[in-house]
């Protein structure tokens, strides 16, 4: 029973991680490599606004995701929107700005154990006789949440049927009056709210470090790559593959073969579906 | 003419006085101490507290006298990042290289500070000849060894720190026999880090403590560096019920294991044979007290409060007293006890020749902040012990009631072993 619960806890977490990256992907075609830098900065700025400020938990969490999507949103009409659609440019560009975020942030002297957050309850219970602390249940349920707003918000709001145009047609959604720009810094900056937002539900399960910057970002590549760039469908799907492939893994072979497994996903979806399961645009165009 | 003769002469006299004034400073040149540490992890930036503080005191009462001359040490350090999830043994290495042909190290001291690459680091010590003092990290009983078996090539190679070896062996087994004799105990499951020094520490305890009687729950758990989620494990450990749960980790991410120990509630006491998030001072409130009863190596006494020399609650206070804050890790006080074995070395040999300060180095007796300070001088090993009368003696604490209470060895101990209430 512990492989089921932790497996759906890994794998939600492996969601919130990558639905940010896939989201920005999707929509506007730009792979944010900042995505990691964005996580770890929400996190301090929650602990600044908390610990500095003496602000209310609430209200850190939310002055913390509106800052994240300023940030996406500055990172885009900086930086992206001179090398828009160059991929390589793009890569380097936003992968650059990150590196710049992390190792500012250590430079600053960011460093160390001291930068936590507290946990949202604090507590565990036990399920089917598998104890779960109270934080991996939130995780879970805003994990969950987060996934149905995102498909209430593109199939339901004039401004997610906007985004969603944008990532099935860029020409014919921009024919029909959709400015390419706006959706794409509205797009980096909902991508960075959820970036923050992963950081906000995850960070108080350990502790505010740098270095996760670079595994995020990891994380969310492989979970984008299995799934499908830009399928944010394909990249929950991926999450619950890897997420209970890693379980599996530490349960029945070895513990430290779980690393392993998010690249061996990667590998073996780029020889057998290097689309993903659910990069349908790119299987087309390989057709082609 | 004469009046502005001497107004010239005044105003250069007021402005070149400095100078002259000076003189002495400018003219000792500075004995380089090159540091190669990982700085944005506690054993780089302890290590690096631990040896500026010594630098100022030293250089506060004159320097080093060679020969005659007083010279000043002065301080180089370069990140090397070898602490981080990869082990970048190549950019460590150059660091090291950096440090001697760049900022003209006339020593070397501190790291590199990952096993890996401070054996790899060995040879660049031998190609140019530089004596090098290891003070933080670096557990692998490798480093001592190959210089046992290459004395001419390695013989620039020092650990004034402990090694696994030790640890395992005069230390940790010890330890846990005392807690299994006290309690009662003896069912241990090993969660370990993908490390050299980590692997190898774990596999030797397993296989010494089924000797001892104990009952070894499985094969080792071994985390990649980095690992977010300790939770199948600790369940796992809970199922062939483990009363002991020894933990070789020197990631910050161990923080999140010891929470995740505490709400499982798992009846099982962590032990740390190393683990880094443990060691720290600020580790209670960054776990909200989850850590409590968590024990954890420092590898040598004066890292957390202790009275195994005169020498050490002085070096603690005054450690706090420069940065603010306790020594925070199992690197400090060697690395602060480095520049003063260092500097008596020198002036022994009355220069800086590497040949000359080695033979010095080796003729080390002095009672330092973790005991009697020695090194084998085959091995360049410092020599360990329990007694701080005779050798660099460890120390493993318990968190009690938000203190780090040394509780092995019994000479220096400041406690008691505690249980967590849902063990009992």
């Amino acid at each position: 029973m512990e492989i089921v619960i932790y497996g759906i806890i890994n794998s939600i977490t492996l969601s919130l991680i990558a639905i940010g990256f896939t989201l920005v992907y999707g929509i506007s075609r730009l792979p944010n490599f900042a995505h990691g830098a964005i996580y770890v900065v929400s996190g301090f700025m929650v602990w600044i606004f908390l610990n500095m400020l003496h602000l209310p938990y609430l209200l850190c969490i939310l002055l913390s995701l509106i800052a994240s999507g300023i940030i996406g949103g500055i990172i885009y009409q900086l930086a992206l929107i001179r090398v828009r659609g160059m991929p390589i440019s793009e890569i380097i560009a936003s992968y650059a700005i990150g590196l710049a975020i992390l190792e500012g942030l250590r430079w600053a002297g960011f460093k160390g154990l001291t930068y936590t957050l507290p946990s949202f309850l604090e507590g565990s219970v036990i399920i089917l006789g598998v104890p779960v602390d109270f934080q991996r249940i939130f995780l879970v349920i805003i994990g969950v949440s987060i996934v149905l707003f995102l498909y209430l918000f593109t199939h339901k709001t004039k401004l997610g049927l906007a985004l969603r145009g944008m990532a099935q047609d860029e020409r014919a959604a921009m024919m029909l009056g959709i400015d390419s720009d706006l959706m794409a810094v509205i797009s980096m900056a909902l991508g960075s709210m959820l970036a923050g937002l992963a950081a906000i539900v995850l960070l108080p399960l350990g502790n505010i470090i740098v270095e996760a910057g670079y595994q995020i970002l990891i994380q969310a590549i492989a979970v984008c790559i299995v799934g499908g760039l830009g399928s944010w469908v394909g990249a929950v799907l991926a999450s619950f593959i890897i997420g209970f492939a890693q379980i599996l893994t530490v349960a029945y072979i070895e513990s430290h073969f779980q690393m392993v497994v998010a690249l061996l996903a990667i590998i073996l979806t780029l020889i057998f579906r290097p689309s993903g399961l659910f990069g349908m645009q790119k299987e087309l165009e390989e057709r082609v | 003419m004469k009046g502005w003769t001497l107004k010239i002469l005044t105003i250069l006299t007021i402005f070149l006085s400095p100078l002259f004034l000076s003189t002495h400073t400018y003219a000792t040149k500075p004995i380089i101490l090159g540091c190669p540490l990982s700085t944005a992890f506690v054993y780089g930036w302890d290590a690096e507290r631990g040896i500026r503080l010594a630098v100022e005191e030293i250089n506060a009462k004159g320097g080093v006298n060679v020969a005659g001359t007083k010279r000043p040490f002065k301080v180089e350090v370069i990140d090397t990042r070898d602490l981080e999830p990869g082990v970048p043994v190549s950019e460590a290495l150059l660091a090291v290289e950096k440090l001697i042909l760049e900022k003209k190290a006339d020593f070397i001291m501190g790291g590199p500070v990952r096993s890996e690459a401070a054996l790899a680091a060995m040879d660049i010590l031998s190609k140019y000849k530089k004596v090098s003092i290891v003070t933080t990290g670096v557990l692998t009983p490798k480093y001592h060894a190959r210089v046992l078996k290459n004395y001419k090539r390695y013989k620039y190679c020092f650990r004034i720190t402990g090694e696994a070896k030790w640890m395992v062996t005069g230390e940790i087994i010890p330890c846990l026999l005392e807690i299994g004799k006290k309690y009662n105990l003896n069912r241990l499951f090993i969660m370990i880090q993908d490390v050299a020094h980590a692997r190898a520490g774990g596999k030797i305890i397993a296989k010494i403590m089924k000797k001892k009687g104990w009952n070894v729950l499985g094969e080792p758990e071994i985390y990649p560096t980095g690992s977010t989620d300790f939770s199948m494990g600790l369940l796992k450990a809970k199922k062939l019920g483990a009363q002991v749960i020894l933990i070789w980790m020197d990631m910050p991410e161990t923080s999140i294991l010891l929470k995740q120990w505490y709400d499982m509630k798992i009846p099982a006491l962590p032990f740390g044979s190393i683990i880094s998030a443990a060691e720290q001072p600020g580790f209670w409130k960054a776990t909200e007290g989850k850590g409590e009863y968590c024990l954890a190596n420092v590898v040598n006494a004066g890292n957390a409060p202790c009275n195994a020399t005169d020498w050490t609650m002085r070096f603690y206070n005054a450690y706090k007293k420069r940065w603010g804050i306790e020594p925070e890790a199992y690197g400090t006080s060697s690395s602060y006890m480095a520049p003063y074995v260092l500097k008596a070395a020198i002036e022994r040999a009355g220069s800086l020749d590497s040949d000359a300060v080695i033979k010095a180095l080796e003729q080390t007796d002095i009672m330092g902040v973790y005991g009697r300070i020695r090194f084998d001088p085959k091995s360049h090993q410092v020599i360990p012990a329990t007694d701080p009368k005779q050798g660099a003696v460890g120390s493993i604490f318990q968190w009690q009631a938000g203190k780090r209470v040394v509780v092995f060895p019994k000479s220096i101990a400041m406690g008691e072993i505690l249980l967590p209430p849902w063990m009992k």
